[in-house]
């Protein structure tokens, strides 16, 4: 097979958390992530296909909320923690909303909810829990809701950032 | 500008995604059991030194391959040199030095012009100044730190590198990072290039100013920055700016490309911003005179602002400079703190560093200082060329004595580093932090003193391991007497 070549250009992200989200093949490694993972759940449990589904939206969301949602700072103290009080979803592209890669990733949930949704016959129990995972999912990542702590939930610590 | 497989793409991210879950899982195993342990008995209302998150690279990564790191040394940094070997009996998380040493082919040091280890006309020299200054002036160079060897260097580097006058500082990255806030402060600007070295970042920050990014060696982007700030202002009062400077490297080390300081040169002269050029790298290193990338690029001196470079890479000392105008370099000694409360130069290294320039100038009466940097030039592109037929990925420029080799995989780090220790050749791997995370790549540092045997070894041994990791991402061209052989078939 020849082999493709695609030219990366160091993009000028300065958080080093976030810039590898900016590098090509991300998206494809994602969508392929998650249909290696239904593979691996019809697999092992000898479910049907849309109970699968659901257990991978269900599982994606558990995953996402928690590493892109609740998260909050870097996982190296490199910069000197002013990113402390921002989680990863509020920290990718410097804050811009609308980009293309928070569209992508806004997009993914909704089109993972219609595939279980369609794939179970919208039957009772799966259809409310996958709505309730896409409702939450799309709801945070609302270009409204940019550091918005609801009720005050995981407003985390007031450190004084020495900053200027 | 990086060309890597797609294929290669996937599997890097994948790589990570998997080394992030499996720390991810430990660290929450680590928890549940600590939980149940004990309850935080000593403390009570204190904070917790870390916040959970912010150790988790050093923890879950670095640790994992910490013994391609920080490996211990026993000699001289020649072209050859001793590595101390070490054993661990926790899969990494402590390591144990042995008194064993193994004489390894040194492609990891930067050793440009071979000053690293005793020099027939630098050596005497220097054991002569330590018996007569000793190793420390014990004072600051306000009060008595400053020896007539400080001031001859300081001469002789304003000479050699083409400005006006020089100050000296006893360590290269306090150079950049306590010079920037003394030139800059709240009310300026500072743009930076992307790729700049982790010194002038902090100087950066520290210094109050405001700080912008461009795009790494892009005069188009420099000088839409420009524009764009210039005609902003300051952010809320929009007044026009106290100042602004424009930072850039010589050799950027992580990439081994030079600056393209022509171009940007003219950007900043057409918008009067001033210049700081950073030669860590270059000075000593490329141009036909070793006096670095202005002389390479045919730069005038005059045209940049203030020139920076450090004792470190090519004159085998330690410490760094300042070369701009008399009026700067006398604001700087009055203003900079690394001058006015920090120790001076060890006499000793001042005196290799005068004998070092002094050899490269010929005025010591041979032509050795022609030769080094003929033989550094003439092994940088050898060394890179012949890589680059092997179908590896190798960065840089020509004439560039730095050479990264691009791995890519995080797996692949570890396995490049401890088979080319097994083979006896000592290179140097970087990841991240200081690399992007999906680039890591291990980077090969060309010495004026590698003979061409020590050169055709490494090859082979670099060779070798490629094929057995797997980073010879691009095909390799034919050997030429397989064609003939063909041929004549």
């Amino acid at each position: 097979m020849a082999k493709l070549y695609v030219e990366a250009v160091p993009p000028a992200d300065l958080n080093k958390n976030t810039e590898w989200f900016m590098y090509p093949g991300v998206w494809t490694t994602y969508i392929l992530i998650l249909f290696f993972s239904w593979l691996l759940v019809l697999s092992v449990f000898g479910c049907n296909p849309g109970t699968a589904w659901t257990v991978v939206n269900l599982v994606h969301f558990a995953i996402t909320y928690h590493f892109f949602h609740w998260k909050k700072g870097t996982p190296f103290s490199d910069d000197q923690g002013i990113y402390n009080n921002l989680t990863w979803w509020e920290q990718i592209d410097n804050g811009k909303q609308l980009t293309r890669n928070r569209k992508f990733l806004t997009v993914v949930p909704v089109v993972l909810y219609l595939i279980a949704s369609h794939t179970t016959d919208y039957r009772h129990p799966m259809l409310s829990l996958n709505t309730v995972a896409v409702i939450v999912l799309v709801v945070a990542k609302w270009p409204n809701m940019h550091k918005v702590r609801i009720f005050g939930i995981n407003a985390g610590n007031r450190v004084a950032v020495h900053g200027y | 500008m990086v060309r890597l497989p797609y294929l290669t793409a996937l599997t890097t991210l994948f790589s990570y995604g998997l080394l992030f879950a499996f720390g991810q899982m430990r660290d929450f195993f680590r928890k549940l059991i600590d939980w149940s342990k004990s309850k935080g008995k000593d403390l009570k209302g204190y904070a917790p030194i870390c916040l959970g998150l912010e150790d988790f690279y050093t923890r879950r990564l670095y640790l994992r391959i910490q013994d391609c790191f920080s490996r211990p040394i026993a000699s001289a940094p020649d072209a050859w040199i001793d590595v101390v070997e070490r054993y661990s009996n926790d899969h990494n998380k402590t390591l144990h030095r042995t008194s064993n040493t193994t004489k390894c082919l040194n492609l990891g040091s930067y050793n440009y012009l071979g000053f690293a280890a005793a020099d027939e006309y630098c050596t005497p020299l220097v054991i002569e100044s330590l018996k007569k200054y000793s190793a420390s002036t014990c004072s600051v160079r306000v009060d008595g730190g400053t020896t007539n060897l400080h001031s001859e260097l300081e001469e002789l580097v304003a000479r050699f590198v083409g400005k006006p006058a020089a100050i000296l500082f006893g360590m290269g990255y306090v150079t950049n990072s306590a010079i920037i806030p003394a030139l800059v402060g709240k009310g300026g600007l500072i743009i930076s290039d992307s790729l700049n070295h982790n010194s002038i970042v902090n100087g950066a920050r520290g210094s109050g100013a405001s700080v912008r990014v461009f795009q790494h060696n892009s005069p188009s982007h420099l000088e839409e920055v420009l524009r764009e700030q210039i005609a902003e202002g300051q952010p809320r009062t929009h007044r026009p700016w106290k100042k602004i400077i424009v930072i850039v490297e010589g050799i950027y080390s992580m990439e081994g490309e030079l600056c393209n300081l022509p171009e940007i040169i003219a950007v900043c002269k057409k918008y009067k911003a001033y210049t700081y050029l950073d030669e860590a790298h270059s000075i000593g290193a490329v141009g036909k005179s070793g006096r670095g990338v202005c002389e390479l690029l045919g730069v005038d001196t005059a045209d940049v602002d203030i020139m920076m470079g450090t004792f470190t890479k090519s004159f085998g000392s330690c410490g760094g400079y300042i070369a701009a105008s008399k009026e700067i370099i006398q604001y700087l000694r009055y203003t900079c703190p690394a001058h006015l409360y920090a120790t001076s130069m060890s006499p000793p290294a001042v005196q290799q560093v005068i004998s070092a320039i002094k050899v490269i100038l010929g005025e010591d009466g041979s032509n050795r200082g022609a030769q080094k940097l003929a033989s550094i030039r003439e092994n940088s592109n050898f060394f890179r060329s012949e890589l680059q037929k092997m179908g590896f990925e190798v960065l840089g420029d020509n004439d560039s004595p730095v050479m990264p080799i691009m791995l890519y995989n995080p797996a692949k780090i570890p396995a490049f580093s401890r088979e080319c220790l097994r083979r006896n050749v000592a290179v140097v791997t970087v990841a991240f932090p200081a690399t992007p995370l999906l680039l890591a790549r291990a980077r090969i540092c060309i010495s004026a003193s590698h003979t061409r045997e020590d050169l055709m070894k490494g090859l082979d041994v670099i060779s070798k391991v490629g094929d057995l990791v797997g980073i010879k991402y691009f095909p390799a061209e034919p050997p030429k007497h397989v064609e003939q052989d063909k041929k004549t078939l």
